[in-house]
């Protein structure tokens, strides 16, 4: 579908000669960051092209699929796993509740495989539907840069081909890294473990981020022995130590086995399955090794250095604040410049490219009071600032509230679990500063909260917002005593 | 515990002679406003005592328990039942994920009846540890007025005490009531649905409110064939008819026969059971009938006439803002005044006619964008102005924000049930009006957005914050197409 040409709105430059460009906005890489920005780019009238490697759950340096990581090997087959490991949890709790289940339950991993791909295909192929409806044309395979206006296309076959823009969108997305250790290459990353031919029977999982904590959940929810190495003293760096503790304590009662500051140094092939020694000198004989330690911006084989893009030392591409790079007219969104590594951060900053770029408004993606979830079991859900970072950034005292409980559910199940939730206000101007919870439907009571957060809640307001009842979240509006209050400056 | 006596912050009364009372605060029972009001009006120095009548999970004129509605027979054991009946779903929707459970699961109703009872007692407990820690005297017995400052307790051998109060707060509740057809002494209320001893192989219910509903999806989860009935042409009225409409919808699909438009006239004891006859002239057989056609405020026997306590037509006590009656020192809270009958709002009243009476704060409850929940299975929730209150209450035209989607959940289990989100919108100050959603955990999700509404949140500001994914609450903040505007001043259907 031809269209024509756009004049767009660029930040502070003169209309020059207008070239004939192939496309107005050429993306490289069609995942979330980049599908969104195709598709508001063309609703602004560009005409817009976006490259993506050929579709595969496992990627590589030259396999991927429209969707990306989220889709494909992220957010989504994640959370169909995670939904299938939490019913475990439901069966132990349905006896109290009169249900007359068997002691054990068969698990048919390969069903649940097979009816994941089966989705996450049906979502690669939704994704070029909505390309197409937008009228963006889409080529397969691996996009590199030329020049600052010239995007050259490997395809499948080998052949290249080259197409011309005025503005290029680098949205490559980022992809897991094995620490390098002897023997490395016996362990996956979270690409194979969201597509292994057969459940482990043991696990071993090494990283303290949210990518090892799911998975250790989700295994251990499958039937797994699951054991989780990570060098802090607890797992989830950057989150609210005391959120952190419960998140460690919940796994511990769930029955994963941690080992916290501790580090794998070695793994060998054993005769009943990988041999895993640790930097305490310990040794453990797993099925599956998961190395969960960090995932890397896809710059590498863009060609970015001849074209004078700029990178960080992690290879992440240096943007500005309207996601502009070291080039005027390439831009960069999503994992790929490592600002917060979420689909939904992703849509915003596509959104904010184009409405910037072709939409006449130049806006800068906002990443205040940016929610986020660990679908850990139960989860952990955060909004705004944590205790430690609210000490940091505010001038005044700040009052933290905590609420520990037994949910209702857990009263009837027996299961000695509690929620706890948290909020933290600032003592002189009384606004809600940060909120976070840990137990079941987390992410989705957040959510809301979020929204009150963008608002400038007061703890007035929270609290003069009646409950709904019976639920968890009402305790978020009827918290009333102080747990403590502290003093900015405090060193935690 | 002896507590001074307390000069109260009265509404523009000056201090006349302090007269001699028994107590600062008499309390006509111990539900969810009366608790509360009688721990923060003593948390205010004031000398509380609290009647209430003896504990058992059925009520009746003579018997109920301190926790009152909410803890013995309202909402805590509806919620565990609720917890008992999702898992027939869950059990359903494991198996695409891989799980092998066999086709049937039994089912043993009276262990979780046992554990139910085992939790409400234990609550029970609760709440009379907290009456004493909070130094309230606490007597059991049926509280009647005498006089403006004298209560009567009848204690459970029939013997009287007698009380005088400078303050006196009726907190007695309401009680389901059965719908007079002939029968009707066959038919139960929600306080025996929540105790039977059997198990129901086949219900019908007669009810459109929130009981009917939930018990509907309770009886259902179980594994009973349910019937239900009702007088409009959807159940739940007084919600967004949208949303009633998902509700009746997920009803069926999780197959509970719906009767729309149909009254029951008559009730008769046969052979197999009880025949209902329905006022289309169908006739079905049941074990149970249920009738959750309404609750009315427990006034008839406090002796409020003889006192000057006025109560409108239902029965409720009557109130100005404060909560004060007609009589200026006796005061009513909760579900005898008939305001909004849930627990958090009876917990508001009481805690706000504590700060008038005894805190020196005269404060009004706030009843602007209350939330609340019906929880059938999956459930909804709403805060704010539905659609057709949002276009008899606003000047400027409304934005109706739709969303209806399969949740990521049954897209592999294969559950054919879809979520559906909506937000109402003021179109010239782009303030979010109301917001309501059918699907699972709505009410969890419903809390964090009333936070929102109360802040006066606009659609800009939804739209700005940004989603947690993968969940479902995120398509909340991800609306961005108008499903429809509606012009003001325009009538919307609404007698379904």
């Amino acid at each position: 579908m031809a269209r024509k040409m756009l004049i767009d709105g660029e930040l502070g430059q003169t209309i020059e000669e207008e070239k004939q460009y192939d496309f107005d906005l050429f993306v490289i890489g069609a995942g979330s960051g980049g599908v969104r920005a195709s598709r508001t780019s063309a609703s602004f009238g560009a005409k817009v092209a976006i490259c993506e490697l050929p579709f595969h759950p496992i990627s590589s340096e030259v396999i991927g699929g429209i969707g990306g990581t989220c889709v494909i090997r992220g957010c989504v087959p994640k959370k169909i796993l995670v939904y299938g490991a939490q019913f475990r949890g439901e069966f132990e709790d349905c006896r109290n509740f009169g249900w007359e289940l068997s002691d054990q339950v068969d698990f048919n991993w390969k069903k649940l495989l097979h009816n994941k791909t089966q989705e996450i295909t049906r979502l690669n192929g939704i994704y070029k539907r909505l390309l197409s409806n937008a009228g963006v044309t889409m080529f397969e395979g691996e996009g590199k840069l030329i020049d600052a206006h010239l995007v050259e296309v490997t395809q499948a076959d080998g052949t290249t081909k080259q197409y011309s823009a005025k503005h290029i969108l680098i949205a490559t997305g980022s992809r897991a890294q094995r620490v390098n250790i002897p023997g490395k290459e016996l362990a996956i990353t979270s690409d194979e473990a969201l597509s292994l031919d057969e459940l482990p029977k043991r696990a071993v999982i090494l990283g303290g981020g949210y990518i090892a904590v799911e998975f250790a959940s989700i295994w251990r929810g499958l039937g797994a022995e699951v054991d989780l190495f990570y060098r802090k003293e607890l797992p989830l760096r950057g989150f609210d130590d005391e959120m952190r503790a419960v998140v460690a304590k919940n796994l511990e009662g769930r029955g994963i086995r941690l080992h916290p500051g501790t580090n794998l140094s070695e793994l060998r092939n054993g005769e009943d399955g990988i041999r895993v020694l640790t930097d305490h000198g310990d040794e453990i004989t797993a099925d599956v090794v998961l190395f969960a330690t960090g995932r890397l911006p896809n710059t590498k084989r863009l060609n970015l250095q001849a074209v004078g893009v700029e990178v960080d030392k992690t290879g992440a591409i240096k943007v500005d604040e309207y996601s502009r790079t070291t080039v005027p007219n390439i831009w960069a969104v999503g994992d790929v410049t490592n600002r917060m590594n979420l689909t939904p951060v992703a849509l915003m900053e596509g959104t904010c490219f184009s409405k910037t770029v072709f939409g006449g408004q130049p806006t800068k993606p906002d990443y205040i009071s940016i929610p986020c979830a660990v679908f850990c079991i139960p989860p952990l859900s955060v909004v705004g600032l944590s205790e430690q970072q609210a000490l940091e950034q505010a001038k005044s005292d700040i009052l933290v509230y905590t609420s520990s409980f037994n949910p209702m559910k857990n009263t009837i199940s027996g299961r000695q679990e509690k929620t706890v939730m948290k909020l933290i206000v600032d003592s002189e101007t009384d606004k809600v500063l940060g909120a976070s919870m840990c137990g079941p439907d987390a992410p989705e009571i957040m959510q809301g909260l979020a929204v009150a957060l963008k608002c400038g809640a007061t703890k007035a307001q929270f609290d003069s917002t009646v409950g709904i009842h019976p639920s968890a979240a009402e305790e978020f509006v009827t918290m009333r005593s102080i747990t403590r209050r502290v003093t900015a400056g405090a060193k935690p």
